[in-house]
């Protein structure tokens, strides 16, 4: 028998650190749904690309899906919700945030992660039309209405004002509806201010991902995939701009001290493309670090810089996220954020919930790779169904890709 | 013509598009592809251009993996393949709408994976009703119409719109007529499918001609006798092997909410005014599609009113492999059909697929409890 071993205990987190800042706002988005469902109040189901700027001026409670649903697959709940979804007859093929959803509209509760349900539900297919399907299911199940605002995939490379036009008249449109529906009223002044505090947030959220051009990066770039969410769910919100703040403030003086939260040495540098694995967060975090490989940026880097100046601009801004923009556009966005961190490999995540953003990775892919003069290296897996990843094919991906590298270093 | 004969002819167009392609660009016609689910079909034949249907093949998948991967419909990825390995050599443009997440891809790759032939998109809005949503469609096609223009060389006229929309909507009111004359007439399920698939090779006045005269030959003819009626809904229906298997058990398809077949009629442009904007009144109107926004699901009472009103004992929904969009629809979709009382299979189709036996024992199965 081996003497037993205590556990440290960690150190409780310094309530003005970003890290303790932007878990309370992510933390507080589903307290704050929960109180207000509990005050009779109505609740919304949001996309995570919806106008955000819309529930926010009208002061309505929403909540994100797909947030909930990559929390339940990253704490252990993705394959458990999943089958309840199969069970009822949905197609293990459709996206795993869908299926938790759905399970989720059913069950109505899930020890990873609760939320209220709908009253009503905001859909923005700007990431995918698979949104569409998985909201108007939720909308006819439970009877409530579904207000889309239709931002169609963009086959050029900028917004045309035929597009702007198109999406302006349903922002009023929907905003119209809402006000019917909830008796909230709009405001312009409101908006206005909203607009200065997504744009801030925006702003200072690109800044503190653009500290990686330091090197050694003086963030673990899987730190992101934690702090997106405040990006998601309340970029509309003051509160979300002071922590992004200090979120810079940090990486700034991380790197002035040389440290870092790359708790490794830092050998590697690489862009990561897709959605994180939920359900194997620390496996695919640790078989990097191991590795002394820091991920460094992402395009979420680029995905949440709503930064415009009026109504028209954000219409453009929302028509302008990674998933609704063509290859070319796609690619130059990747293309500079490897060069301006100094990426050495592309690591992707074929993910088999998301057709968009895998069905045309493989050509994006090797010509972002041919750009920079970078490796690129995939490997198969899944947002939040854990079923759809394989441990070992994932550590040999990762290994080539350091080996690749590594002969490039040597090479120079 | 006998019955037989115009079956027969139908059948050799349905099962040589490639002929049918050289027929056309002899006859100095060009060719444009239309990939899956809907395009402005009126529009390209006012062209002059000759609208061909792309929904790729019964094949094995090689060349397409080095663009897509695996979990992208085979129907999507083998238009792709068909297109890198030369198949569609001598067409002008393939156009492919932005009805869902794979076919957004099949665009990006093409650009790319098929150097000689450009691709046209149409971006449809989903928000199609409103007066926004026509003015949206309207600006897209008048983008179709130039990249048409750039690529064939064919100029646009309202003129000759209208007269194509009269031409598509005669070939509508026929295919219609069709499918309710096949509800009863002795018609087998392959024959059925060749007469909507050799549509997608055709020009609408030459298929109209010979499906007017086998709807009055089928309307004269004899009724089916003592078959299992079904309702059957899909993106597609027309593998051979899986067709055999329907006639082989007495399966009588009676109707179809089929993307390749019927959804493709149900709606007519209007033949009075500006043709352009008819056309994007068209879009406007056109529901019960998975492909097109339906917060009601009113497809799903679609389905069920449409079995009902043709007499149908059950529905056999055709699944196309990772076609999410019509997967999120079953579910729906079987919940009605249960609790109308109506007999439902679900049967997952692939155009990779070799083995049948499943299928088989599955509609064996659906039989007998009929």
């Amino acid at each position: 028998m081996g003497e037993e071993v205590k556990k440290k205990s960690r150190p409780a987190p310094d309530p003005n650190s970003a890290k303790y800042k932007l878990g309370q706002i992510a933390a507080k988005a589903y307290t704050d749904a929960i109180e207000a469902k509990a005050r009779g109040e109505m609740v919304g189901w949001c996309a995570s690309n919806f106008p955000v700027e819309i529930p926010e001026t009208l002061g309505l409670t929403v909540c994100y899906p797909e947030n909930q649903a990559a929390g339940i697959a990253a704490r252990g709940g993705g394959e458990r919700m999943c089958n309840e979804a199969e069970g009822e007859g949905y197609s293990n093929d459709i996206c795993a945030y869908a299926r938790i959803s759905l399970a989720y509209m059913k069950l109505k509760s899930a020890p990873e992660q609760d939320m209220p349900q709908p009253d009503f539900v905001l859909c923005c297919n700007n990431i995918c039309n698979c949104m569409i399907k998985w909201y108007e299911n939720i909308s006819k199940e439970l009877n409530i209405p579904m207000y889309i605002i239709d931002i169609p995939f963009n086959p050029d490379y900028e917004v045309s004002e035929d597009e702007v036009e198109y999406i302006r008249e349903q922002f009023w449109d929907v905003i119209h509806q809402l006000e019917d529906y909830t008796g909230k009223k709009w405001s312009d002044e409101r908006f206005k201010e909203v607009m200065q505090y997504s744009g801030r947030a925006s702003r200072l959220w690109v800044e503190a991902t653009s500290q990686a051009k330091y090197v050694p990066s003086p963030f673990n770039g899987f730190d992101l995939l934690n702090h997106m969410a405040v990006m998601v769910t309340a970029r509309g919100k003051k509160e979300a701009g002071d922590a992004m703040e200090t979120l810079l403030k940090e990486y700034k003086e991380n790197h002035e001290k040389g440290e870092s939260t790359f708790r490794a040495e830092e050998k590697y540098r690489i862009m990561f493309e897709g959605i994180a694995c939920w359900p194997w967060l620390r496996v695919t975090s640790t078989g990097l670090k191991s590795r002394g490989i820091n991920m460094v940026t992402t395009i979420y880097a680029d995905a949440f810089g709503f930064i415009y100046d009026d109504f028209d601009g954000m219409c453009r801004a929302y028509a302008n996220v990674p998933n609704s923009m063509n290859l070319e556009h796609s690619r130059d966005k990747r293309v500079k954020l490897c060069k301006a961190n100094h990426v050495e490999g592309l690591l992707v995540h074929t993910n088999r919930s998301c057709k968009l953003w895998s069905g045309f990775m493989p050509e994006m892919s090797r010509q972002i790779g041919e750009a920079c003069g970078i490796p690129v290296v995939s490997f198969d897996g899944d947002q939040a169904d854990p079923r759809n990843f394989s441990e070992a094919q994932y550590d040999t991906r990762v290994q080539g890709l350091m080996e690749l590298m590594e002969g490039n270093k040597g090479g120079k | 013509m006998a019955v037989n004969e115009l079956l027969a002819q139908l059948h050799e167009i349905a099962t040589s598009p490639k002929k049918q392609l050289d027929k056309y660009l002899a006859e100095g016609k060009p060719v444009v592809l239309v990939a899956p689910v809907y395009t402005p079909n009126e529009i390209i034949h006012s062209m002059g251009i000759v609208p061909m249907g792309a929904w790729g093949a019964d094949m094995e998948l090689n060349e397409a993996k080095k663009y897509f991967p695996a979990f992208i419909s085979s129907i999507v990825q083998s238009i792709l393949e068909l297109g890198m390995k030369g198949e569609y050599e001598g067409v002008s443009a393939l156009i492919v709408p932005s009805l869902c997440d794979s076919l957004m891809c099949l665009g990006q790759n093409w650009k790319y994976a098929v150097k000689g032939i450009p691709y046209i998109p149409m971006s449809y809005p989903q928000n199609r009703k409103p007066a926004y949503g026509i003015k949206f469609t309207r600006a897209m096609y008048r983008r179709v119409i130039n990249d048409l223009t750039v690529a064939t060389g064919k100029h646009y006229s309202d003129y000759a719109l209208k007269d194509s929309i009269k031409i598509y909507n005669e070939h509508n009111a026929v295919m219609r007529e069709f499918a309710e004359i096949a509800s009863t007439a002795d018609i087998s399920a392959a024959a059925r499918n060749d007469v909507f698939k050799s549509a997608w090779f055709m020009l609408p006045e030459e298929h109209t001609a010979i499906v007017k005269q086998l709807n009055e030959e089928l309307k004269a003819g004899p009724k089916a006798e003592g078959k299992v009626r079904v309702l059957v809904s899909g993106v597609l229906a027309d593998s051979p092997s899986l067709l055999k298997i329907f006639d082989d058990n007495d399966i009588k398809v009676v109707f179809d909410d089929v993307a390749h077949e019927s959804r493709q009629y149900r709606t007519d442009a209007p033949e009075e005014g500006d043709p352009l904007q008819a056309m994007a009144i068209k879009f406007a109107n056109m529901d019960n599609c998975s492909f097109l926004y339906d917060k009601d699901k009113k497809r799903v009472d679609y389905i069920v009113e449409q079995a009902k009103a043709h007499d149908a004992r059950g529905v056999i929904v055709l699944m196309t492999k990772f076609c999410d969009t019509e997967e999120f629809d079953y579910v729906p979709i079987k919940r009605a059909c249960d609790a109308a009382g109506l007999l439902n299979l679900n049967i997952e189709v692939d155009r990779q697929m070799v083995n049948y036996e499943q299928a088989g024992t599955m509609i064996q199965a659906f039989k007998e409890m009929v």
